[in-house]
């Protein structure tokens, strides 16, 4: 196996980093047995990982209201949608792995507190109205991030997200369909998808991250083609597309100073408190507790099915060489 | 308790005319909870007819590179037995990894990657896999297993995206639309 990450301290470094670079250039993939900078595989170890667990407890928030989907269409939607969040966890986890990271070092990380996941999953969901709002808004920030990311030049982790861009289009139009109904719907329906989208807008417009200027990381990542867009240019594609059909719902959105810039085309929003956003991600947001409480709870509680699963296989093991 | 299961990688195939892909992979304890687990993981939408599953460490893999820098010495050890053999073939692909390309006969995994080297030469092999065929598990091919593994994800069309093709209207209408104000004035405006 040949030195498959490079430190700039190594003697072919510049050599070496300059064709990686100019493969990324002809855009192709990088795949795992390709050398790359060491920096490159943490700064996508370090995204992936994040990415993963974000998926998995973003189940969290709507799986509670399955038993409580006013409708068998509607709880065999939210089943498909919660189901497939675990599948893009392990779709992501994977990716991360051919980087050389075991799924057992990223679980236990995010058990023990230290992992990062996204912020959004620290909200609460009060009502049924949360969950169509966090599939047309949460979902429909995530795709944006995604389309994006589907364009990456690691390939595992480019082929993780296209898959996932098709489900989460599903997440996404599932959850327009609900509010445009409810919009539609009697007096109270209306109030509820009106408290729901206010609850949300703002901690969707900062699940793209920090500004520019304030994200250390992007100038690198643009540069390797991990990002294809910044943090500001995929927020402001969400709030074009978002912003004129969630108003031309009747629907209100929470921003005093939202206004369509008619020289640029863009819908221009106000400031977002980004001391809020830092304190989630410091794990003081309303629900970080709960939420690391039932993964770890459910990980705990789940002991008996792996070791029964354990007990099967080496049954079948023995009963194999004993044939 | 150890919780990391062993790792196993996923091929599908999407019609009965297409190989065999590898899309990623699953962790599972036994062979069928591996293919149960892929089925659950890669199948919840169409398209499939099958899977296999394999142990990722049964997996031998070399990319272009690594052949560049000299085939790998041919371990003379065993009797010849048949490869599965998987190969690249390019740089931009979005879905899928290796793809299956048919078979050899070997008495070990370099010997059977030199065969391959030499046999498959209609595109241009960025990497390379070869898995020993006997370490290959493969979902059943009765009907009824078709049926009841790989057909509900066609059958569940709300699922699909194209399920609600027609919500509301399309973000290109609302380009070059200047609309500011409260929802009650807006509906007053109609």
């Amino acid at each position: 196996m040949p030195g498959r990450y490079g430190v700039p301290s190594d003697p072919d470094y510049e050599e070496r980093l300059a064709e990686f670079e100019a493969r990324i250039q002809r855009g192709e993939k990088i795949e795992p047995g390709d050398w790359m900078p060491e920096e490159y595989r943490r700064q996508l170890i370090r995204m992936i990982s994040q990415h993963a667990h974000s998926e998995v407890v973003g189940m969290l928030p709507e799986g509670a209201w399955i038993t409580r989907a006013p409708s068998l269409k509607r709880k065999m939607i939210l089943i498909a949608k919660v189901q497939d969040e675990a599948g893009h966890g392990q779709y992501l986890y994977h990716a991360a792995e051919t980087l050389g990271i075991s799924r057992e070092a990223m679980l236990e990380a995010l058990l023990s507190g230290r992992a990062k996941y996204s912020s959004i999953f620290n909200y609460p969901t009060l009502t049924w109205a949360d969950v169509g709002v966090i599939g047309w808004l949460v979902d429909g920030a995530a795709i944006k991030n995604q389309t994006m990311l589907a364009a990456c030049s690691y390939g595992p982790y480019s082929r993780a997200m296209v898959r996932i861009c098709a489900e989460e289009t599903f997440h996404h139009k599932q959850g327009k369909e609900m509010v445009l109904l409810y919009a539609k719907g009697s007096p109270k329906q209306r109030q509820m998808v009106q408290d729901a989208i206010n609850r949300w807008w703002w901690p969707a417009l900062m699940m793209m991250g920090p500004h520019d200027k304030d994200s250390p990381n992007t100038e690198i990542l643009v540069r390797w083609g991990i990002k294809t867009k910044t943090n500001d240019q995929v927020r402001q594609e969400f709030i074009n597309e978002h912003a004129p059909e969630i108003l031309d719902a009747g629907l209100s959105i929470p921003d005093p100073q939202l206004r369509y810039d008619e020289r640029t085309g863009n819908w221009l929003h106000g400031p977002i408190n980004w001391d809020e956003f830092w304190q989630v991600v410091g794990g003081s947001g309303p629900m970080n507790k709960e939420r690391l409480e039932a993964r770890r709870k459910a990980h705990a509680e789940g002991a008996w099915v792996r070791e029964a699963l354990a007990a099967y296989a080496a049954r079948q093991l023995r009963a194999t060489v004993a044939v | 308790m150890d919780t990391q299961w062993p790792r196993w990688e996923v091929f599908k195939q999407d019609t009965p005319q297409k190989p065999h892909q590898a899309v990623g992979s699953v962790h599972a304890a036994d062979p069928l909870h591996a293919l149960l687990t892929a089925r659950n993981v890669f199948v919840r939408r169409p398209q499939a007819v099958s899977l296999w599953v394999v142990r990722a460490e049964e997996v031998y893999a070399w990319t272009k590179e690594e052949i560049a820098e000299g085939l790998p010495q041919a371990r003379l050890e065993g009797s010849a037995e048949v490869y599965l053999v998987f190969r690249k073939s390019s740089h931009k692909r979005s879905m899928t990894f290796v793809d299956f390309v048919g078979e050899v006969r070997a008495t070990s995994p370099e010997a059977a990657l030199q065969q391959a080297l030499e046999r498959f030469t209609d595109a241009e092999g960025l990497a390379w896999w070869v898995v020993p065929a006997s370490r290959v598990y493969k979902s059943d091919e009765s009907p009824e297993t078709l049926e009841s593994w790989f057909a509900p994800a066609q059958d569940k069309t709300y699922k699909q995206q194209q399920h609600y093709a027609t919500v509301g209207s399309h973000v290109s209408q609302h380009k070059r639309r200047v609309r500011h104000g409260s929802p009650d004035e807006e509906r007053a405006h109609r």
